[in-house]
Formats: structure tokens, sequence, C-alpha cells
């Protein structure tokens, strides 16, 4: 077998390894224990500012500039989002619905009546979606993680 | 004779614009097709092609397990594929994760989406290297790119004499070239 007959085989052999493990992103994982996600959001002024380790199902993943992850929660309903810096880390779009382990630290912004009703108009016509001012009642808490580093499964 | 004067400046620098072009080649159609992909990334995705289908399969109880739930949505639609996960957003919405794309079910209604982001495999390829996604040994690379293209320019200034040359039209057109970025820089940071 000449090389050039063995060179795709080979590169076969290194792709099918290679998939078959976790991918890393960014930075290495420094923490062994890891946090739930109904834990942080159900008391995110406890973690705020604290780097945790998460893992979740990928829910969501940005398609325009692989930017940041939703993972499920492990309560019904819960979502908790992996924010990165753009371009630092870009995830793709096959990672949606793999099992991330994630590391990153705890940010809580809370956006009082007033701070919605001027964001919320320019968020709803960018995302072409409806917006009912009479919907806001009270501050909103965003909690997400500003992501370090991730192993997503394949 | 010493090298010099066998090859005189112009000769050299002739030959350095013609070799690193050659060199440059390559790399210069990454960037370029690539930065044509990515300069309209407001109109269109460059990496990824959308597919979206719409299904109707009829209304499920949400009250039923999110396991039970995807494998009768799958069931519903004739797919034998295994889904990596599902999720609940919130009661009404179910959302199943295939190995490519997702199906997002309206549980009361029956209404399926199903919307896949299928890769375009070099052009994705192009972008990954223009934005220096390998990172490590490729940016070294693309820093070399940046310095030969600087090299290009500046060699490419001198390799013709006579009127058309730098002290001729060349001149004019260099001017142009460099007035080009200035003035709209000047028009757009200070004059709008």
């Amino acid at each position: 077998m000449n090389l050039f007959r063995l060179f795709p085989v080979v590169l076969c052999a290194v792709m099918v390894l290679k998939a078959a493990d976790a991918q890393h992103y960014g930075q290495p994982m420094t923490l062994k224990e890891e946090t739930k996600i109904s834990e942080i959001l159900a008391n995110p002024e406890k973690f705020k500012g604290k780097k945790v380790r998460v893992r979740g199902v990928v829910t969501d993943v940005c398609v325009e500039r692989g930017c940041y992850l939703n993972l499920k929660g492990d309560k019904k309903f819960q979502e908790l989002m992996f924010k990165v810096d753009d371009g630092v880390i870009v995830f793709p779009a096959s990672v949606l619905g793999a099992e991330a382990i994630t590391e990153g630290v705890v940010s809580l912004q809370v956006f009082s009546e007033k701070e919605q009703k001027e964001m919320c108009p320019i968020e709803a016509k960018a995302l072409n979606r409806k917006f009912d001012p009479a919907k806001i009642k009270g501050p909103m808490k965003v909690i997400r993680l500003d992501g370090t580093g991730a192993d997503v499964k394949s | 004779m010493s090298l010099g004067s066998r090859l005189p400046w112009r000769r050299w620098n002739a030959a350095l614009h013609r070799d690193i072009g050659f060199l440059a080649v390559g790399l210069t159609l990454v960037y370029a097709i690539s930065g044509l992909a990515v300069n309209h990334m407001a109109h269109w995705n460059p990496n990824y092609r959308r597919v979206v289908k719409i299904h109707e399969i009829g209304a499920l109880n949400k009250e039923l397990p999110e396991a039970q739930l995807a494998a009768e949505t799958l069931a519903r639609l004739g797919v034998e594929a295994k889904p990596r996960a599902a999720f609940q957003p919130d009661q009404d919405t179910l959302e199943i994760y295939m190995k490519e794309g997702k199906y997002a079910v309206d549980l009361p209604t029956g209404k399926v989406l199903y919307e896949a982001n299928l890769p375009r495999p070099v052009l994705m390829a192009m972008n990954r290297l223009h934005l220096n996604a390998p990172k490590k040994a490729w940016t070294w690379i693309a820093d070399l790119y940046a310095l030969s293209l600087i090299a290009l320019a500046l060699t490419g200034l001198f390799i013709l004499k006579g009127p058309k040359g730098i002290k001729g039209r060349g001149a004019w057109l260099t001017a142009l070239g460099c007035a080009i970025p200035t003035g709209y820089w000047v028009w757009w940071a200070y004059l709008r």
C-alpha cells in the first residue's frame, strides 16, 4: 500500500478517534466539584462572582459567532447561558444536544423596570417579536456564566 | 563582480515581489473569499446553511414525561434515529435534539418545526482560518502573511520605471488608494 492510499485511511482513523473524545474549548478546567444549575438559579446572589463547574445538555448555540451555549438545568424548564467573549471560544452548531461540562464565573445583572422598558423594544425589534410593556413587572434578573472553558462530548 | 552589481536593486525588488506573490496566492484567496463572506454576516450566515421544515403530528399530552413525549413525537414523525437529548423550555414546548438539527414541538397544537444548521464545509474552514480560530501556530502564519502583504505592497510600488511607475501615474493611483480609507474614516468618524 503506497502512502497516497494509506493517507485517507489514517486520516479517517484519526477523525473517528477524535470524534469519540470530548472536545475541549478555552482554558483548562480547574474545578473538580460540580454545581447544579438549579442551585445557581435559586440563589444567584450567593454564587455571584464565583467560579463554578456546571454540567448540562446544550439546548441552544449561537450559530452566528459561536459565542454562547444554553445549558439544560437539572430541574424542569431551567436553562443557564454560558457566554464567552467573541472569537476567544467559537462553538460549532454541531454541539446542540451534546452534554457539556463548563467552567465560568457566575454573573448576575438586575434590570429595573425603566431599563427593561428602554431595552426590550430594541431587542424585540431585532428578534422580530412583539413587545408588551404591560408584561414588565418589577426588576428582572439575568443570570449567566461568563465562560472560561468547556468540554463538550460528541 | 559582486552579487549586488550583477543583480541591481530593482531586479531584487521584482524577484521578491514575484516570489512572495506566488507564496501568498493561496492565503490571499482564503482571506479574500472569507472576507467577502464575513463582510455580509448581517445578511446571511457564512458558516451554516439553515434548513427548516414544518410538520403536523397532532396534539400531545403535555403531562407525559419528557422522554416519553420525545419518543411519541419521533414515532409520529416516522424518525427512527435516536435523539441526543430532549428539553422542555416551557410547559407547552418540547425540543428534541438530533445528530443534525432539532425538532421544536408545540405540544397543544402538534405543530413541529425542524431546524438544522448545516455547515458550509469549505467556506467555514476559510472563515475559521480568517478569524484565527486555530490560534497557536496559525497566529504566526497569519502574521507572516500580513507582513508578506506589506512587502508585496511596498515592492509593488517600484516594479515599473518611467511614466507608469511611482514617479508618474503610479503616484496618483497610490495617492487615490490611500485617500479612500483616510477620507472614508474622516467622513464616518467626524463629519456624518
